[in-house]
């Protein structure tokens, strides 16, 4: 089983060498004569208004939390679907009492906002 | 002699997860340490394909470091982390955090010192898989039929981490002028128009 990867093996393989003689190469043959006003960093012209760390909305991680729990779901999918044959109507049923469970918490996320921007 | 291709892409692998481990606890910028998480994970996946779990791999790369990791470089991008207040109380936290860590390394010994409970002779390397065998599809008839209580265990945990993230996170804002596009479209003629009856008036300003 092991031999039929052997092609994204060698696919890594060279990816990394392209990746590594890119950035070597573009490092060693590039003009590079930085001063301090080049390394500043630049917002259209005018001096920067706030620091580059700056707090964001916690919505941002609740939308990535929710997707990354669905997006777990769908990897349970996947076994299921190829194997649907030889479980027959026990699999199916259980895969419809997982996606009942999870429909449950999407009517919670929906009901109460979560999914909603302002 | 020919050199024998697993083997030296395991001990590839596993020196490239070796190494950007002690990069995640031992470099300075947070950043710097998610990535190398992402590239632990990476090579975890690599090993796993080695040990012929090709669907657990793909999974691996796909949730961890698709999406888990930009989790955790969003959090450690996003929140303004200054480095200085970061250091100060190493000290005092030193002596607790060496002891969780002993206790972590204990509890690790325990399973793997013991010879009869773990090892090469407990465990012996199974057949290779023949050409075209379906990892996936071998789960697939595992997991949802000898293991379908840890599967819905699985979904009752989804459901919790679901209400545990809305709960924790979801703050309700005051003041904010958004849409109700059900509203909008529910309007009443009656809400929104009213029709005044004007007596007309002629040019000369003089009401007929």
């Amino acid at each position: 089983m092991l031999a039929e990867y052997f092609p994204v093996l060698v696919f890594l393989g060279i990816s990394t060498v392209i990746g590594v003689a890119l950035v070597t190469l573009g490092g060693l043959l590039g003009p590079s004569n930085p001063d301090s006003e080049k390394l500043s960093p630049y917002e259209c012209g005018f001096e920067a208004f706030e620091d580059t760390r700056m707090k964001f909305d916690v919505r941002y991680y609740l939308v990535a939390i929710l997707f990354i729990i669905f997006d777990l779901e769908i990897a349970f999918f996947i076994p299921w679907a190829v194997a649907l044959d030889e479980i027959g109507w026990l699999g199916f049923n259980a895969m419809l009492l997982f996606v009942a469970l999870l429909i449950v918490g999407f009517v919670v996320e929906w009901k109460n906002g979560a999914l909603e921007w302002e | 002699m020919d050199i024998p291709i697993p083997q030296t892409v395991f001990y590839l692998f596993s020196f490239i997860m070796v190494a950007a481990a002690i990069m995640v606890i031992t470099v300075r910028n947070p950043v710097y340490a998610a990535l190398f998480l992402v590239l632990t994970f990476f090579s975890a996946a690599a090993i796993w394909l080695l040990l012929e779990a090709e669907f657990l791999a793909i999974v691996l790369v796909v949730v961890y470091v698709g999406a888990v990791m930009v989790l955790f470089l969003f959090v450690v991008m996003m929140l303004d982390i200054n480095l200085a207040p970061l250091k100060e109380g190493f000290v005092s936290y030193l002596p607790v955090g060496i002891a969780v860590a002993l206790l972590m390394a204990a509890e690790m010994l325990v399973v793997v010192w013991t010879r009869d409970r773990f090892g090469p002779e407990i465990y012996p390397v199974p057949a290779a898989a023949e050409a075209g065998t379906s990892n996936t599809a071998a789960l697939g008839e595992l997991l949802y039929t000898n293991f379908l209580l840890p599967f819905e265990i699985a979904g009752v945990i989804l459901l919790v981490a679901i209400v545990s993230a809305v709960t924790l996170t979801l703050r309700k804002r005051s003041g904010v002028r958004s849409q109700s596009p059900s509203h909008q479209v529910r309007v009443k003629r009656d809400e929104r128009v009213r029709l005044v009856d004007i007596a007309s008036e002629s040019p000369d300003g003089r009401s007929d």
